[in-house]
């Protein structure tokens, strides 16, 4: 259902008890920066930028290879939560390798899952704003794929 | 820290950074945190910090409520807190969490409470201790309270309404853009389920942040007398209610109304916007 990387990062985490699940949450949270760009890399697509549902600027670097495969780095400020950290470092290695159409098409019904009940409210759903800006990249890049092979875009 | 901090109405409910540095094992003392980010105690916090969680260990799971007196008196004893114990709250945002904590301690009749002034940022940038390791402490005996103190720092909607039909003052501490009616959401936030924009005919805005200076810690008293006296109008002996979208916000100008200034009938519609502005009829007001 969700791509191997990523599945085998819910099932650990499914498997942990609650305290467990914080320390590796916040393990992963201090892995963000490691997934911020390298020097010298090149990307297809860059998207930085501050959205009014997140608390500082968040960028996204998308790379994508021969096979339209898709590797993901990412950059945040520092006033981001911890749980987004987290999750961008999940997600980060996770999808490391999907193809477009998998990242897009990645139901959000997983996060529950790694973060647990207790973490997921209101005052932190921007746990979900990195998968939804990592869609909206691969989304912007399939566009431009279809504009530059001829065919219609359509952003709606 | 403001230079003068004799002047506020109750100095002594302030500690500074450097203060706490020196006294974190203070016989009778608690530190106690409290944030907007969840996992953000388990990162490291003040040696000797106790985290209590707003959501969790404070509100109802089901009702919208705070939990029952049996409920805060069991929080209390697990966390090394008796009747007797000082408890200095901090946490992230300026203190909105560590305001809202001590508030609903209030709520239960505890009054020995004190905030950390610049909060975790400031600790933080100062660059001082924090760990990872959690206290050990034994359960203490905190009875139960006889009942919640809801009357004299709680205002309900009912009560709000006929504040407003009264003309008496409020203060709206959201942002701007949430006060007008131009968005239903405060910056850098998801929509919190709100279906109206606008204010509370009558309230005055004033944001919270108005309150604080760029390192969290509060303005001088002058400075807050001329915000909240001159700017807003608030008079000695004003009956005030305060309200943002969820009661957190304020909660800090609860604080700063009451504790620094000395307003001595203030109190916090936690139900807020979140309430008024999804109940049916409520008269708003958009500008």
């Amino acid at each position: 259902m969700y791509p191997p990387k990523l599945q085998a990062i819910i099932d650990l985490f499914e498997s942990l008890p609650e305290e467990e699940k914080r320390e590796n949450l916040i393990a992963y949270a201090e892995q963000a920066k490691k997934h911020g760009p390298k020097e010298g890399e090149k990307f297809d697509l860059e998207d930085v930028r501050k959205d009014e549902e997140c608390t500082d600027t968040v960028g996204v670097f998308m790379q994508v290879d021969a096979e339209r495969r898709v590797h993901f780095r990412i950059t945040l400020g520092p006033q981001v939560q911890t749980l987004t950290k987290a999750m961008t470092a999940i997600l980060c290695r996770g999808l490391d390798g999907c193809t477009l159409e998998e990242v897009l098409e990645l139901p959000a019904d997983f996060v529950p899952k790694i973060v647990g009940g207790q973490l997921v409210r209101i005052r932190s759903q921007t746990v979900y704003y990195i998968l939804t800006r990592m869609k909206s990249a691969c989304k912007a890049y399939a566009n431009r794929l279809r504009a530059a092979a001829g065919g219609m875009t359509n952003d709606k | 820290m403001s230079e003068n901090i004799s002047a506020y109405a109750h100095p002594d409910v302030l500690v500074s950074t450097e203060w706490l540095a020196e006294h974190l094992e203070e016989p009778g003392v608690r530190i106690v945190e409290s944030n907007e980010d969840v996992l953000l105690y388990d990162t490291g916090h003040i040696p000797g910090a106790v985290h209590i969680d707003w959501r969790l260990d404070l509100q109802d799971p089901v009702v919208r409520d705070y939990v029952t007196t049996e409920a805060f008196a069991d929080l209390c004893s697990r966390n090394g807190i008796t009747p007797e114990t000082t408890c200095i709250f901090y946490g992230d945002k300026s203190n909105w969490w560590a305001c809202y904590a001590l508030w609903a301690f209030r709520l239960f009749g505890h009054t020995k409470v004190k905030i950390l002034n610049g909060g975790r940022d400031k600790w933080v940038a100062e660059q001082r201790p924090l760990t990872r390791a959690k206290p050990k402490l034994e359960p203490v005996n905190y009875p139960v309270p006889a009942r919640r103190h809801d009357g004299a720092i709680r205002a309900f909607y009912e009560e709000t309404l006929e504040h407003m039909s009264n003309a008496r003052p409020m203060i709206d501490v959201r942002s701007p853009g949430e006060f007008s009616g131009e968005v239903t959401h405060m910056p850098e936030y998801p929509q919190e389920g709100v279906l109206r924009g606008g204010h509370i005919p009558g309230a005055k805005s004033v944001p919270w942040k108005t309150a604080v200076n760029a390192d969290g810690t509060f303005k001088s008293a002058e400075e807050l007398r001329k915000i909240y006296g001159e700017g807003a109008g608030l008079k000695k002996d004003d009956d005030i209610i305060a309200y943002c979208r969820i009661g957190e916000r304020s909660s800090h100008t609860w604080f700063v109304l009451g504790y620094l200034l000395g307003y001595e009938k203030v109190r916090n519609y936690d139900g807020s916007w979140t309430e008024w502005g999804n109940r049916v009829r409520a008269p708003i007001e958009r500008s």
